[in-house]
């Protein structure tokens, strides 16, 4: 069948794995700051590699299984160190460094993310990490940060785990400004925050079927059930754009960029959003930190701070009308 | 996951988007009244002589029987030609009333009607909702008293749309007198022309009359219009809701990128209405819309209540659509342009068929598991 948009057989075996994999070794109450010690198994798993050309480690997947496990990597808070390794892999490769593509495909090499601010530097995650991918609005540079002299910074609090490091101390390999990787990172970023707007979702339903007051589990009152409705629309309209986005992207459709643009674009207002209504019908124990809900609106605010520089509204839409 | 349309559905798109380019009207359709009637019958007319009626409708009740993409890609093109919108005083024939005759039909009303509906030759209404059955449909009291080989019909309807100019309703009726919520009721074709059905058109906040309220006194219909067996009308109603995925609303949800485009048009020619970011959203979730409608289409399994995701989210753009117009026209919003009226037909759009908060109640419980009130 030509137009398909169910997940193949073979997309679920992955899927199924991978939640596996991630039930087991990332669990959402760790913090993601330590997932150093933990991310060699995505890359065993070959998270990191999964689209790249086989010259490169790529095990023959597209960019459309690529972004079903990101959505799964944000619904475990991964460390940006997921995120960052795809990246840098196909920098990289773009550079034409095959065994630095091939290393850190494998986990060799730990990459992490890292925003420009104020003339430095802040990198996440960065724990373990040599080398870093700055998401510099429309443009990806690959940096070395190994001897980096960084600061943790206390900020967003425990779950998120920041450092300022000034600029001049890190090393620059190469950048890119290449449509189709600049693309892939804006859909894999989106992806992790459908994972945390969905996360939030489920998270949100089954306290509300637990949580009882006046008498009946609180997702009997039409307040509690509509906020939980909203979750799931919120979720469903992005998750529907991310599948287009990413089918448009892997076949070079002439609207890539345009659908690419507006999933970035939704994604961290679904995201905050569903963190925020999650928060809230968990009442006292959502404003606790001894709940996850805060874990997920943390790592929202993070994801949404990496590339996403296109302008929707400089893009041809694919529905303009003929007169 | 795939999305790659054949070259012969590319070579139907091309045909659809020069037909389209010829015989789209270049006039706005009239808001009310016989005049809607009859431009929306013409139009109709119009695509039936063309080959372009009842895109999804089975081949054999004169339908063009074409599957999901090509439906979809008459859409697209619909919508990017500016056709007259799908929501006129022909939309419940072609996606409510007609699809429950050919699942429910006899032969015998299938071949009288259905010929009729697609040609372009008979509009119909659809009398479900009553002064104190709104929300709750089930609760609904109109009855209809078996009398030999008719049915009499006392009681009353509201918010029908086109009541005032249809032929024919699809009308809900209480056959089985004591009975209580869905069960005992009918599924019946009422002639709007027999004696005892009185019409009243309702002025809406647009100010235009295309809903109405219809009363029935001692109204007379044969027992041969009733659709389906007696006493199972809430089966029968329900049966159409698979087919619900596959009609013009499709056409509306699609619109709404088209909408949005001519918002960035309208914006642009009104510089300083410092709305960039606004409509950079609206697009995004016009395309999301777009992506939703693909889903409900090209994924399985469909359930019936996926639609109300989509429906719901629709709704919402739409009024969020109209309100940004309103913003961008500032003091030419007062005054009478197609953005005003559109913008105020659209706050029924979170009301009818379904309010947003029983469409909300439907997704927590059906698709979420949440618990019962």
């Amino acid at each position: 069948m030509s137009c398909d948009l169910n997940h193949s057989e073979e997309q679920r075996q992955i899927l199924d794995t991978a939640a596996a994999l991630l039930e087991e070794s990332f669990p959402v109450s760790r913090s993601p700051g330590e997932d150093h010690g933990r991310i060699g198994k995505l890359a065993e798993f070959g998270a990191f590699a999964l689209a790249l050309d086989e010259e490169h480690g790529g095990t023959g997947f597209s960019l459309v299984e690529e972004v079903l496990l990101h959505v799964l990597l944000g619904r475990h808070n991964v460390s940006t160190a997921a995120l960052a390794a795809p990246v840098a892999a196909r920098i990289a490769a773009e550079l034409g460094d095959a065994d630095l593509a091939r290393g850190i495909a494998a986990g060799d090499t730990i990459v992490c993310a890292a925003i420009p601010a104020d003339g430095k530097l802040r990198l996440v995650d960065a724990a373990g990490a040599r080398l870093a991918v700055v998401f510099d609005k429309r443009r990806l540079e690959l940096i070395e940060i190994a001897d980096a002299d960084s600061q943790v910074v206390i900020g967003l609090g425990h779950g998120a785990d920041v450092a300022d490091t000034p600029a001049e101390t890190t090393r620059r390999i190469g950048a890119s400004n290449s449509a189709a990787i600049l693309d892939t990172a804006d859909l894999l970023v989106s992806a992790q925050l459908l994972g945390i707007a969905e996360a939030t979702g489920d998270l949100a339903v089954s306290y509300a079927a637990v949580r009882r007051q006046f008498g009946k589990p609180i997702g009997a009152f039409q307040a509690v059930k509509h906020h939980c409705a909203n979750i799931a629309i919120s979720a469903e309209m992005l998750s529907a754009q991310i599948d287009l986005a990413a089918i448009a992207v892997r076949d070079g459709r002439d609207d890539a960029a345009f659908q690419t643009a507006a999933a970035r674009l939704l994604a961290p207002r679904v995201a905050l959003a569903n963190a925020r209504l999650c928060i809230q019908v968990h009442g006292g124990i959502g404003f606790s930190a001894e709940t996850n809900a805060h874990r997920f609106l943390k790592r929202a605010h993070i994801l949404r701070q990496l590339g996403g520089g296109a302008a929707l509204l400089d893009l041809a839409s694919p529905m303009a009308p003929h007169r | 996951m795939q999305l790659t349309f054949s070259q012969d559905d590319e070579a139907f798109m091309h045909a659809a988007r020069g037909w389209l380019a010829k015989n789209v009207p270049g006039d706005r359709a009239p808001y009310e009244g016989q005049a809607s009637r009859e431009f929306a019958l013409a139009w109709l007319a119009r695509c039936h002589a063309g080959g372009w009626a009842g895109i999804s409708w089975p081949a054999e009740y004169g339908g063009q029987g074409l599957p999901p993409e090509r439906l979809v890609l008459w859409y697209e093109e619909y919508v990017r030609a500016r056709a007259p919108s799908v929501l006129d005083c022909t939309f419940v024939a072609l996606n409510h009333a007609g699809p429950t005759l050919i699942a429910s039909g006899t032969e015998q009303q299938k071949a009288f009607h259905l010929p009729r509906i697609l040609s372009g030759s008979a509009i119909w209404c659809q009398g479900f909702s009553e002064p104190n059955s709104g929300s709750d449909l089930a609760s609904l009291s109109t009855s209809a008293i078996v009398d030999g080989d008719e049915l009499v019909v006392n009681g009353q309807k509201i918010w029908t749309s086109y009541a005032d100019i249809a032929d024919y309703q699809e009308l809900l009726v209480r056959t089985e007198p004591g009975s209580k919520r869905h069960k005992g009721l009918s599924w019946v074709i009422c002639d709007m022309r027999a004696p005892g059905v009185t019409v009243r058109p309702i002025r809406n906040i647009a100010g235009v009359s295309h809903f109405a309220e219809v009363f029935y006194d001692d109204v007379r219909i044969p027992a041969s219009s009733v659709v389906g067996e007696l006493n199972e009308g809430w089966r029968v109603a329900m049966t159409t809701l698979g087919f619900e995925r596959k009609t013009a609303a499709m056409g509306l949800q699609l619109d709404l990128s088209v909408r949005v485009e001519d918002l960035i048009s309208l914006a642009e020619a009104r510089p300083g209405s410092a709305v960039a970011e606004r409509l950079a959203e609206l697009r995004a979730e016009a395309a999301a819309l777009r992506a939703m409608t693909y889903r409900t289409l090209f994924r399985e399994p469909a359930t019936p209540f996926d639609g109300s995701l989509v429906r719901l989210r629709f709704a919402e753009l739409s009024q969020a659509i109209h309100h940004t117009a309103m913003d961008i026209l500032g003091p030419d919003g007062l005054i009478d342009s197609h953005w005003t009226h559109d913008y105020l037909e659209a706050y029924s759009e979170t009301i009818a068929g379904g309010t947003a908060e029983i469409q909300r109640n439907i997704i927590a419980e059906r698709i979420l598991g949440m618990p019962r009130e």
